[in-house]
């Protein structure tokens, strides 16, 4: 990976060569190894960022290979995960590199093209201002209402992945917050404060892939994926959701029906349940991801995650630790790379590798992530 | 010099009828699915998707939700100097079909679920000769 932050002298290019140098040194590769590549798209400047996966194997040195470009927003590096997981199970290739690469514009996401009447992105900025998280204060609210969570339930979110990204080297904010200080951060999008929204920043991973056989020849503990999955969403589904205007709700579907379809799917094709992980990396976009996403991953039932938060079983030492990199809530987000920063993390917390903030006896995890317009990818990973 | 006329932001969104205006969705004839705006279509699944019409959505709905957004947008929004925190809200329309929509005639503090909300058309900003370009909002019904 290439750590988090922002690197104004760096452009994704940067990021990406070096994120896939570290990649190739941590599995003892060379770059001519590598028989596919799939790359998300970086959407902010021109071509050359919709082709990343040419850009940067042009820098790497062009061999010939199979690129592919992926653009599913927020969900697009869990997306280049799986396309390359399925240019290796299908066996047409046996080693793929997945790479995530993002310069993501600071404070406010803003709109992406022109003003075009007919896209209902445009038509969500100009007419009404309404920021992602403002979509995600009008989620919060209904759950304040329905189950009564309060804002110390919300800081409780921030508190406990800080906790968890202070351990971590590579975190980009390492403080320790406490309730009172994520209470007292300036209102943003009422009931979501400050400190309850994540940042967004700049970051680079790649993650390699390869079939079981060769694996073998470079490692004597891999770790293996154990399903994918990938989402959309369910007509009907109530959420506000990100870049529309409008949502027809059904009584009978879930809420982030995308995310709901691409976790089952995962835990369809692992044959691992949510009652079996061991850790879990989830989106943390808002304090309100953070408790939703308990429920809508099968973690706890309705109105049961500021429960299973306060009593401390997402910590490290819980019965499900929840983002213990320290999740966007630390990293900040990287919007075509976010995906693989929490897939490095489990490979890493498979592998024993995570120091002080390591899951003691890890065998089991799962990632996670969603981004707008109903998608959403999964991947469940076991030693 | 010409008389300052109002107009919509974006065309196509909603009525220009000064009382009571509403705003343009779409309606399936095949599903009965409604959806805004009209160019945005959303299907049940099994539908034919067959035989769109354009329909005037209610003007009253409820509160579902809201927030108060305290910093300002980014462009194309158009934010007052110096920019005042306002309200958004999800209103629920008897259609069966949530809208999003800036709140007006409501203090931010004073905002509340449950309440009834009609559609309003007021003043998004104006434009470099200083017409008023307008937008859908939501009003409390008193």
């Amino acid at each position: 990976m290439h750590p988090w932050g922002k690197f104004p002298r760096k452009s994704f290019v940067d990021l990406g060569v070096e994120a896939i140098i570290n990649a190739l040194n941590d599995a003892g590769m060379q770059w001519t190894d590598i028989q596919a590549m799939v790359s998300g798209c970086f959407i902010w400047d021109g071509v050359g960022g919709l082709l990343s996966g040419h850009s940067i194997a042009a820098v790497m040195g062009e061999t010939g290979i199979p690129i592919t470009n992926v653009f599913n927003v927020c969900a697009t590096a869990t997306s280049t995960f799986r396309a390359a997981y399925q240019t290796v199970a299908s066996g047409e290739q046996d080693i793929c590199l997945a790479l995530g690469t993002d310069i993501s514009p600071a404070g406010f996401l803003p709109i992406v093209g022109g003003e075009n009447p007919e896209d209902c992105d445009y038509l969500r900025w100009k007419m009404l201002g309404i920021t992602n998280p403002g979509y995600w204060a009008l989620e919060c609210r209904q759950r304040m209402e329905r189950y009564g969570t309060t804002e110390v339930d919300l800081a409780r979110a921030k508190v406990a992945c800080s906790k968890n990204g202070a351990l971590n080297p590579n975190a980009l904010y390492r403080k320790v917050y406490t309730v009172d200080e994520v209470l007292n951060s300036p209102m943003v999008a009422d009931p979501l404060r400050l400190l309850m929204i994540c940042a967004t920043r700049d970051g680079a991973v790649a993650t390699i892939l390869c079939s079981a056989e060769i694996a073998k020849r470079f490692t004597s503990k891999p770790v293996m994926i154990a399903g994918v999955g990938l989402g959309s969403a369910l007509y009907g589904d109530p959420t506000a959701r990100l870049g529309l205007l409008a949502a027809p709700p059904k009584t009978d579907v879930p809420m982030l029906s995308e995310s709901y379809m691409s976790s089952q799917m995962a835990y369809r094709t692992s044959g691992i349940g949510p009652e079996e992980m061991d850790l879990v990396e989830l989106p943390d976009n808002s304090s309100w991801h953070y408790l939703q996403y308990l429920e809508t991953l099968g973690f706890c039932g309705p109105g049961e995650a500021e429960q299973l938060l306060a009593s401390g079983e997402t910590e490290l030492a819980g019965k499900i630790p929840v983002n213990p990199s320290g999740g966007m809530a630390c990293f900040g987000e990287a919007v075509s790379a976010q995906g693989l920063l929490q897939i490095h993390e489990v490979v890493k917390q498979l592998r024993g590798e995570c120091g002080e903030r390591q899951v003691q006896g890890a065998k089991v995890g799962m990632a996670q992530t969603y981004g707008m317009l109903g998608n959403s990818a999964a991947a469940v990973f076991k030693v | 010099m010409d008389a300052k006329k109002p107009r919509a932001a974006v065309d196509g969104l909603f009525t220009m009828d000064p009382e009571e205006p509403r705003l343009i969705g779409g309606k399936c004839s095949s599903c009965g699915s409604y959806f805004f705006p009209k160019f945005y279509q959303t299907h049940k699944p099994t539908c034919s998707n067959r035989g769109v019409e354009e329909v005037l959505l209610s003007r009253r709905g409820t509160l579902e939700s809201f927030t108060v957004q305290h910093y300002p947008p980014p462009p194309p929004f158009v934010s007052p100097r110096p920019f005042v925190p306002y309200g958004l809200g999800l209103v629920a329309l008897p259609e069966g079909i949530n809208i999003i929509g800036i709140m007006t005639g409501i203090a931010v503090e004073d905002l509340k679920t449950g309440i009834e909300v009609e559609l309003v058309l007021e003043t998004l900003h104006q434009d470099e000769k200083g017409n008023d370009l307008l937008s859908w909002k939501f009003k409390p019904v008193d």
